[in-house]
C-alpha cells in the first residue's frame, strides 16, 4: 500500500534525511524521513510596540509511518521539497485487513478501530462491503468482494446455474396468524377443511416477560415443492425477505426441511440494513449479471431489471389486501365484499364480519380502510398507502414487543367479537333459505362465492351441510402461478446459457491459438467472466417481445389522481414491451378496463369496432405470468355494453351525441337490460357446473346486482356462448358493422380502385372513429349491398381475396364477423330496446345476404389458404 | 476460561418494595439481572453466593433505595490464544462462523488449512478436504482465538484452525 504524506502537514517540506531503505521492515510509527519546514515563531514581547515579535524559523521533525510492513520502494530523496501530499513509499503489508469481523481483521486478529496520532485512515475503512447473508458483522474490501464474486460466478457457470433471489410472503407462501385456521384444520366437517388441511404452522416465542408465542399458519403456494425442485436444478436459491430472521428460518424449515435448496442463504430484515427497500447490492455487491429475482412487489426492488414480478399469492382471503398497495388481485378481492354487502341483506354486522376476518397481526388501519372502501366501491388501489414497512411489521413484527402485544390484543378482541356475533352464521342461514327457493340459481352460487370470499370464517360444524359443492370450490387453490413461473425461469436460464455459449465459443478458440500454453488458462477464464451475458438484458429481451406492439390504455383501473405512467400496472406492462398511453387513440390496441364500470373510454373504444380489445386486467396478469400474449378472447369485457352505448347514441340526434350525461344515462339502462338478458341467457352455454335455472331469488334489484357480479367474474362463460348471446344483443351488430368498415377500409388500402368513392367514405368513417350518423349508415349499408353483389361476381375474386387477406390477418375479428351472420337478422332487429336505427329496414336484407356471402367466401378462402 | 470471581453491583429498589421482604427482592433482582449477562469481556454464568448486601441508601429525588451487593459468581472469559470448542453456525465462502457459548467467532479462509476447500456440494456449503475432515453447519470445531473484541452485551472473536489438533472434532 502506498504511504502518503498527510494533508495536514506544514508544506513545503524539505527532506533532510531518509531513514528507510528498500527491502527494510518498518513498524507502525517508525520514522520514514526527517524534514525541515519553516514556520512562524512567536518569540518575545516587544515592550516598545506592545506586541509580540513574530519570527520565521526552521524546524526539524520526523515523518512517521502509519503502516507497517516491508518497504517495496522509497519515493523521497534528500533535498526534495514536498509541496503537497505525495507518495513517500510503497509498503507491502503483511495483512491488508481485507476481511473484517466485528471490527477485527479476520486474518490477523488486530483491532481495526485503533487510532494513533499518525493515523489518517482507520483500518475499518478498508472493508465496508457486506457479502454474507446472515451476518452484518462480516465486511470485506472491494478487492475481496471482486474475488469472491469471480469465484462464485465461475462456480455457477461450471454448474450452469444462475442465482435466484426468492421472496417469501405472498410469493411462494401465504401466512396468517388467524387461529381460525387451526379450528378448521381440526374440524373435518368444515367446508374449508379440505383447503386448509395442508396449511402448516409454527410458533415463534416472543422474547421478554409476558411474551407469548404466536402461531403462524403458512399456506404453501400450490406446486411449491415441484417448483423449487425444478428451479433448483437451474438456479442457486437465496431467500430475501422483509420478515424477521426467526420467521424466515422457520419458513425455510418448512419449505426446505433438508436445507438442500437454500442452505443458509437466507437474508432477513435483521441483516438487510433497510426496512423498506431490498437491494441486490446487499447480496451481490459486485455485479448482478447472473441474478434473477422473484418477488410479488416491484416497488421494494425499485423495479430492478432483474426482477420477475410474480402475482401475489392470496390464499387467506382478506389478509392479502393489507399486505400490499398494488397487488394485482386486489381489485377483484376488494370488489367482492363490496358487492356482497349490497346483494346480501346488508346488516352492519356483516360488514364487520367481513372485516374482522382480516383480524390478523395486521394493523387495524387496513381493516378500516377496507371498511371505508366497502360501501363506496372506491377504486381498488385505495390502500396504496400501506408501506412495505407496515407490511413487514404486520407480518412478523415481533421485535417491537409493544406494538406486537397491542396487535395481539386487538386481534383477540376482534376474534372474540366475531365469535359472539357470528355474522356469517346469519348470512349462511339466509343463504340456505334462498337456496331452498331456488336451489341452483346462479345468484346463490354467486352469493356463496362471495360469502366464502368474504370471510371464510366461523362456518360452524352444524351449518356445513349446505351445498358443499360451492364451498369446496371456493377456498380451493386455483393458483397456477408457480407453474408458469417455473417455465419462465427455465426459459430465462436456457436463453442465458445459449447466449453465454454463443459469446464464448468463438473467441476462446482464437485465444487458445494465440496464447502460450503456460499463461492462457488463467487468462481465458478471466475473459470468460467478462463475457458473461447479463441476466437483466436477457430477461428484458424475453419480456419485451411478449407485449411488443401492444398499445394499452387503462380505464377505471388506476385510481384517480395517480399518474398512470408511474402506476405499477403500467410499469409492469411496459417492462413487457407494451406502450401505455392516457387516452384511446389511433394506435391503441387494448383497453384495460374495470369489469364493473363502463367508462367513457370503454365506450370510445367500443366505437372503434373490433380494433380495440376491451379486456379486464386479468388478461394483463395472464400475460405477465405466462410470459406470452394470451388470447384476449376469454378476457373480453363490455363487448355488449360498449356497443349498446353506441346503439343508444345512434338513436339520438347529432346534437345529443356528445352530451356525456345523456349518453351515460342511456348507457346505464342499456347496461341493465343487457345484464338481465345476459343473466338469463348465459347458463345455456355456461360451464357444466353452473346451474341453469333462471333467476328467481330476492328482488329483481338484488338479483341484478348479484348477476352482474357473477357475470363479471366469469368472462369465460360469456365467450363460450357468445353466438347464442349475440343474437339477442343488437349492439354487437354495430360492432360487426364497425369491423366490416375496417375490413373494407383495409381493402381500399390494398389498392382497390373499382369503388374508390364509397370506399373512401367508409375509410374516413372508420378511421375518424366518430359515430356514424343515420344517413351515413344508410349509405354504408347501400354500399354493403353493392359490395356483396360484387363479391359474388368472379372478376372481383382476386381483389376480394386481397381484402380478405387483410381481414384474416385479424383473425379474431373476422371470426367474430362470421358468428352473428348465421343468425337471422330479423331477430336482431326485432329485439326491443335494440340499437338499430331507421336505416335498418332497407339495409336489412342486403346485410343479411352480404354477411352470409362474406362468411361463405371467408370460409372458402380459409380453406384454400 | 472459567473463573470464580468476586463481583460487585449496585442495585436500585423501588419504594413499593420496601418492607420485610426487601432483602428477598434485592436478591432476586441481582440474580435476574446478572446471571447470563455478557459484559463485553466476560459472561456471568451463575451466581454462587452473596457475600454482602449493604445498608440501603435512599437516593434523593427518586426515592429509590440503592444497595451495594458483593457476590461470587462463576464467569467465563475468553482470552486471546485460548483454545476453545464451539459449534459451527454457518459456512460462507470467506470462512465460517462458530458459536462458543456467548462468543461469536469467525474463522476466515486465511485461518483455515489450505487443504480444506470451500464447496457447495448439494447446496450445503462446507469446508472439506474430501477425506475425513468436513466443516459444515452444526459440526463441532476446536479453534484458537486470535483476536477478541467486546461490546456491551456481545463478544466477538477471530479464530484459527490452522494448527495441529485444531479443526473439526471427530464425533
Amino acid at each position: 500500500m502506498r504511504l502518503l504524506t498527510s494533508p495536514g502537514l506544514k508544506y513545503p517540506l524539505t527532506v533532510t534525511k531518509v531513514l528507510i531503505e528498500e527491502g527494510g521492515e518498518i513498524q507502525q510509527n517508525d520514522p520514514i524521513f526527517t524534514y525541515r519546514f519553516r514556520a512562524i515563531l512567536r518569540e518575545q514581547y516587544n515592550a516598545d510596540t506592545g506586541l509580540y515579535d513574530d519570527k520565521e524559523a526552521d524546524f526539524f521533525t520526523d515523518f512517521e509511518s502509519e503502516l507497517e510492513g516491508i518497504v517495496k520502494s522509497v519515493d523521497v530523496s534528500v533535498g526534495q521539497v514536498i509541496k503537497g501530499p505525495v507518495v513517500v513509499a510503497e509498503i507491502e503489508e503483511p495483512c491488508k485487513h481485507e476481511v473484517q469481523f466485528a471490527g477485527m481483521c479476520a486474518n490477523c486478529g488486530k483491532d481495526m478501530n485503533e487510532v494513533t496520532y499518525s493515523t489518517t485512515h482507520t483500518n475499518s475503512e478498508r472493508a465496508q462491503i457486506n457479502t454474507v447473508h446472515g451476518n452484518t458483522k462480516l465486511l470485506v474490501s472491494q478487492d475481496e468482494a471482486n474475488r469472491a464474486d469471480d469465484e462464485a460466478k465461475r462456480r455457477l457457470i461450471k454448474s450452469r446455474k444462475l442465482s435466484l433471489v426468492v421472496d417469501l410472503d405472498q410469493t411462494i407462501i401465504h401466512a396468517t396468524v388467524d387461529p381460525t385456521v387451526a379450528e378448521w384444520q381440526e374440524d373435518e366437517e368444515n367446508p374449508n377443511h379440505a383447503a386448509v388441511k395442508d396449511v402448516r404452522k409454527f410458533q415463534l416465542v416472543d422474547d421478554g416477560p409476558g411474551g407469548r408465542g404466536t402461531w403462524y399458519y403458512i399456506k404453501l403456494r400450490p406446486g411449491l415443492k415441484d417448483f423449487l425442485d425444478l428451479v433448483s436444478q437451474h438456479y442457486e436459491l437465496h431467500i430475501y425477505t422483509m420478515a424477521t430472521r426467526a420467521y424466515a428460518e422457520e419458513i425455510a424449515n418448512l419449505i426446505d426441511p433438508d436445507h438442500k435448496l437454500f442452505a443458509n442463504r437466507i437474508l432477513s430484515r435483521d441483516e438487510n440494513g433497510s426496512m423498506s427497500v431490498k437491494t441486490l447490492k446487499r447480496l451481490f455487491p459486485v455485479d448482478t449479471k447472473m441474478v434473477v429475482i422473484i418477488d410479488d412487489r416491484g416497488d421494494v426492488w425499485s423495479w430492478s431489471p432483474n426482477l420477475v414480478k410474480v402475482s401475489a399469492y392470496d390464499f387467506f382471503v382478506g389478509i392479502g389486501d393489507i399486505n400490499s398497495s398494488f397487488l394485482p388481485k386486489r381489485p377483484e378481492l376488494e370488489a367482492r365484499p363490496a358487492k356482497h354487502t349490497r346483494a346480501e341483506i346488508e346488516k352492519p354486522a356483516e360488514t364487520d364480519g367481513s372485516d374482522t376476518s382480516s383480524g390478523e397481526v395486521k394493523s387495524d388501519g387496513s381493516s378500516k380502510r377496507s371498511r371505508s372502501s366497502t360501501p363506496a366501491s372506491t377504486p381498488p388501489a385505495i390502500n396504496g398507502d400501506v408501506t412495505a414497512v407496515e407490511r413487514m411489521i404486520s407480518m412478523a413484527g415481533k421485535q417491537d414487543e409493544g406494538s406486537m402485544k397491542e396487535k395481539t390484543e386487538e386481534q383477540d378482541e376482534t376474534i372474540a367479537a366475531q365469535q359472539k356475533e357470528r355474522p356469517l352464521q346469519q348470512m349462511q342461514k339466509k343463504l340456505e333459505d334462498a337456496e331452498k327457493e331456488a336451489q341452483t340459481s346462479p345468484a346463490v352460487e354467486a352469493a356463496a362465492e362471495l360469502l366464502v370470499g368474504n370471510g371464510h370464517h366461523d362456518l360452524e360444524p352444524g351449518e356445513s351441510t349446505p351445498p358443499s359443492r360451492y364451498r369446496h370450490n371456493l377456498l380451493i387453490d386455483d393458483d397456477n402461478e408457480l407453474q408458469h413461473l417455473g417455465e419462465s425461469l427455465h426459459n430465462i436460464h436456457s436463453h442465458y446459457f445459449a447466449q453465454y455459449d454463443n459469446l464464448n465459443a468463438a473467441p476462446q478458440d482464437t485465444r487458445i491459438t494465440k496464447l502460450r500454453p503456460g499463461g492462457h488458462t488463467k487468462k481465458r477464464s478471466l475473459d470468460n467472466l467478462e463475457q458473461i451475458p447479463d441476466a437483466a438484458v436477457v430477461m428484458a429481451d424475453l419480456k419485451s417481445s411478449v407485449l411488443a406492439g401492444v398499445h394499452l390504455v387503462f380505464s377505471g383501473v388506476v385510481p384517480l389522481g395517480v399518474d398512470i405512467h408511474s402506476h405499477d400496472l403500467s410499469v409492469w406492462a411496459r417492462s413487457f414491451g407494451a406502450t401505455v398511453s392516457d387516452n384511446v387513440g389511433k394506435r391503441t390496441t387494448h383497453l384495460i378496463a374495470s369489469p364493473d364500470r363502463r367508462t367513457a373510454k370503454v365506450r370510445q373504444a367500443a366505437k372503434k369496432g373490433g380494433r380495440i380489445a376491451v379486456v379486464s386486467q386479468e388478461w394483463l396478469f395472464a400475460c405477465f405470468s405466462q410470459w406470452k400474449r394470451v388470447d384476449v378472447g376469454a378476457y373480453r369485457i363490455h363487448c355488449e355494453a360498449g356497443g349498446s352505448g353506441k346503439g343508444a347514441a345512434a338513436l339520438l340526434p347529432d346534437g345529443f351525441e356528445r352530451g356525456e350525461f345523456v349518453l351515460s344515462s342511456s348507457d346505464e339502462e342499456a347496461a341493465r337490460t343487457e345484464d338481465e338478458t345476459d343473466g338469463s341467457v348465459t347458463p345455456t352455454g355456461g360451464a357444466p357446473s353452473r346451474p341453469l335455472k333462471p333467476l328467481e331469488v330476492n328482488t329483481a334489484d338484488v338479483a341484478g346486482d348479484v348477476e352482474e357480479d357473477w357475470a363479471m367474474h366469469s368472462p369465460t362463460v360469456k365467450r363460450e356462448d357468445s353466438s347464442a348471446n349475440q343474437e339477442q344483443n343488437p349492439e354487437d351488430w354495430d360492432d360487426i358493422k364497425g369491423e366490416l368498415d375496417d375490413f373494407l377500409a383495409s381493402g381500399s388500402e390494398a389498392g382497390d380502385d373499382s369503388d374508390t368513392e364509397s370506399v373512401g367514405t367508409q375509410s374516413t368513417i372508420a378511421s375518424d372513429g366518430l359515430r356514424t350518423p343515420p344517413e351515413k349508415m344508410d349509405r354504408k349499408r347501400d354500399y354493403d349491398v353493392a359490395f356483396a353483389a360484387n363479391s359474388e361476381s368472379a372478376e372481383e375474386g382476386i381483389q376480394l381475396r386481397k381484402r380478405k387477406r387483410g381481414a384474416l390477418s385479424r383473425t379474431t375479428s373476422s371470426t367474430k364477423v362470421v358468428d352473428p351472420t348465421s343468425e337471422p337478422a330479423k331477430q336482431v332487429l326485432g329485439e326491443p330496446g335494440g340499437g338499430s336505427t331507421e336505416a335498418a329496414p332497407d339495409g336489412d336484407d342486403g346485410d343479411d345476404d352480404l354477411e352470409a356471402a362474406l362468411a361463405a367466401e371467408l370460409e372458402a378462402d380459409a380453406d384454400e389458404g | 476460561m472459567f473463573f470464580v470471581k468476586l463481583l460487585q453491583d449496585t442495585l436500585p429498589l423501588h419504594p413499593s418494595y420496601f418492607g420485610a421482604a426487601s432483602q428477598q427482592y434485592i436478591t432476586d433482582l441481582l440474580y435476574t439481572r446478572n446471571e447470563g449477562k455478557n459484559t463485553g469481556t466476560m459472561m456471568i454464568i451463575a451466581i454462587i453466593d452473596i457475600d454482602d448486601i449493604s445498608e440501603a441508601k435512599i437516593m434523593p429525588g427518586t426515592g429509590m433505595a440503592m444497595y451495594d451487593i458483593s457476590y461470587r459468581a462463576i464467569i467465563w472469559r475468553p482470552f486471546r490464544g485460548e483454545v476453545v470448542d464451539g459449534l459451527v453456525s454457518s459456512v460462507v465462502s470467506n470462512g465460517f462462523f462458530v458459536d462458543v457459548g456467548g462468543l461469536s467467532v469467525f474463522v476466515s479462509k486465511a485461518m483455515i488449512p489450505a487443504e480444506l476447500k470451500y464447496t457447495v456440494e448439494g447446496s450445503t456449503p462446507s469446508f472439506t478436504d474430501n477425506d475425513d475432515q468436513t466443516i459444515e453447519r452444526s459440526s463441532q470445531v476446536r479453534l484458537r482465538i486470535k483476536g477478541i473484541r467486546g461490546e456491551m452485551g456481545q463478544m466477538y472473536a477471530i479464530g484459527s484452525i490452522r494448527e495441529d489438533y485444531l479443526g473439526a472434532l471427530m464425533q
